[in-house]
């Protein structure tokens, strides 16, 4: 019997025990499925559990193993996928009952690449339906849960990633993140969430919501292991046009070297405004964490956002349209309302003001790589928020008071639009006991130093957050 | 700039789309309840006024390309 701390050990440390053959990779996956098992109906995590399929995978290595097989790098660790992403033989219903039946003829390419590494898949993650919207409420499977609090969100769109990382369910999943969708959850669940720069991993075999925006995102435990997951995952692939033409990194081999010579910029205004005081604190303690380390910390002024949500709008909801217009025709009634309506909104905008939101996109990319060449990486605080209730609407946050879902991404949602690298790390535990996060932006295709500094928050205890104790849930039989 | 109505989306939508929408949905973009849509007419006030800014020659967006180190 593995003991259930497992649950929440590091993908780098469970592969430690797995090559010790302190236990098997079908213990590890049985320490999982009965994890899901007892945890899901609060959590809401997983939409499919893949049990079966992942039994027979785990039991294949064990066996390559006994039999003397040097093992692949991720052998045995398993992993989730949020529910637009495509595993073989398995249902992607993306969160709505339009795609209810729609089982997957293919891998997605991130799914080949964790299946090339040894990983195994243990299901499909809840998200908001079609990852239209941050609060990752979803009416049809249910709403994934704060493991620190069931009453709270989750958050969103990958929601189900989120939930699934914080309950012990899985050790990292993957997701998508459009405005913040990856990182945002992440932040409000304790987690590292990162998205890599836009093209930086394939979108072939995962349900587009933006064209522009989309970026796939991944939710771990750690600094170490998104870098893990980031180099098994990132890479040229020919079958995605978006895909970036740029060279894989090594996102692994320098996450120690430190932050010393490093430059620190720090937006004026916005990302530090109308903000919850505990969370503007730890990012300032973060700030200070890292020039203890010899980084030096300097002002810097990012391009306005007066403009940011309606360019982000008015590129999301046509480009949605673009793609849901046949469901729409086939199936349109098995949409959720406030799916159809933001869709209604794309088929009223002039192409005028698509055009414009495209070359808005230009200029916010131009102006956050201009401020990039004065520093190394961009430091703000992941949400002005921590996790707000289930089935609220809005928030107020330091007297601004606004929808749900634009607060829980209010500071992710930019990056998306200039396509920079960005990461969440834990900030440290909320009065509350809600986890708080910041978030590192940094240059275009350098992950590997925005995971460097990362890395060097990650290891200031005071930022560090406990596993939820999980008290409201069902204890092991 | 006049202020959109529902009568003004019917038609747009009749004519150029030809899509069914419902009128919930045209209401929502009207007058908005569901807080995850600003509000079309607020959004189309700012498009106006980022539709009067002078972007020059800058192009639609393209791939990024690798940033340059600090100088």
């Amino acid at each position: 019997m593995i003991p259930e701390d497992v649950a929440f050990l590091p993908i780098r440390e469970i592969a430690r025990h797995l090559a010790a053959r302190d236990f098997t990779a079908v213990e590890l996956v049985e320490l999982y499925l009965e994890r899901i098992a007892r945890l899901n109906e609060t959590a809401k995590a997983f939409i499919t559990v893949t049990d079966a399929t992942a039994r027979e995978r785990a039991a294949r290595i064990d066996r390559g193993v006994a039999d003397g097989a040097t093992p692949a790098p991720l052998a045995g660790i398993p992993f989730a996928v949020k529910d637009l992403i495509d595993v073989a033989g398995v249902k992607t219903t993306a969160g709505s009952r339009v795609l209810a039946d729609n089982v997957a003829q293919g891998n997605a390419f991130l799914v080949d690449r964790m299946l090339d590494a040894g990983a195994v898949v243990l299901g499909k993650a809840n998200l908001h339906e079609f990852a239209y919207g941050a609060t990752g409420e979803n009416s049809v499977y249910g709403t994934a849960v704060n493991a620190y609090d069931p009453g709270r969100l989750a958050g969103g769109s990958s929601s189900g990633p989120a939930a699934a990382v914080a309950f012990g369910l899985v050790p990292a999943a993957f997701g998508t993140d459009t405005g913040g969708s990856t990182r945002a959850p992440a932040a409000l669940c304790g987690l590292v969430g990162l998205k890599p720069t836009i093209g930086r991993i394939s979108t072939s075999g995962v349900i587009p919501y933006c064209w522009s925006l989309d970026h796939i995102g991944l939710i771990a435990r750690s600094v170490g292991d998104a870098a893990l997951l980031l180099q098994t995952v990132a890479g040229h692939d020919p079958q995605d046009p978006g895909c970036a033409g740029e060279p894989n990194g090594d996102y692994t081999s320098r996450l120690d070297d430190g932050v010393s010579g490093l430059r620190v910029g720090v937006p004026h205004g916005f990302y530090f405004e109308h903000c919850d005081e505990e969370i503007l604190a730890a990012a300032q303690a973060v700030l200070a964490h890292l020039e203890d380390l010899g980084a030096t910390v300097v002002a810097v002024d990012l391009p306005s956002m007066e403009h940011a949500r309606t360019v982000s709008l008015t590129l999301q909801m046509p480009e949605a349209l673009s793609y849901h217009t046949r469901y729409l025709a086939e199936r349109g009634a098995l949409y959720g309302d406030d799916l159809r309506a933001g869709l209604a909104l794309g088929q009223c905008l002039l192409a005028e003001h698509y055009v414009r939101a495209r070359r808005m996109l230009t200029r916010y990319r131009e102006e956050t790589s201009d401020v990039l060449r004065k520093v190394d990486v961009i430091v703000t605080p992941a949400t002005p928020t921590v996790a707000p209730p289930v089935g609220s609407t809005s928030v107020t946050t330091a007297g601004k008071t606004e929808a749900v879902g634009n607060a829980i991404t209010r500071y992710t949602t930019f990056f998306n639009m200039s396509g920079h690298p960005a990461v969440t790390v834990p900030s440290g535990l909320h009065s509350t006991g809600l986890p708080m996060g910041v978030q590192v932006v940094g240059r275009n295709f350098d992950e590997a130093t925005l995971l460097r500094v990362a890395a060097a928050i990650e290891a200031g205890d005071r930022f560090r957050v406990r596993p939820p104790r999980l008290d409201h849930c069902p204890r092991p039989g | 700039m006049e202020k959109v109505t529902k009568e003004t989306l019917r038609r747009v939508i009749a004519q150029l789309a030809a899509f069914p929408w419902r009128d919930e949905e045209v209401d929502e973009l009207v007058a908005p309840r569901m807080g995850i849509i600003t509000g079309f007419q607020d959004l189309l006030v700012d498009l106006e006024t980022l539709r009067q800014r002078d972007l020059g020659a800058t192009p639609p967006a393209q791939s990024p390309r690798k940033d340059p180190a600090p100088e």
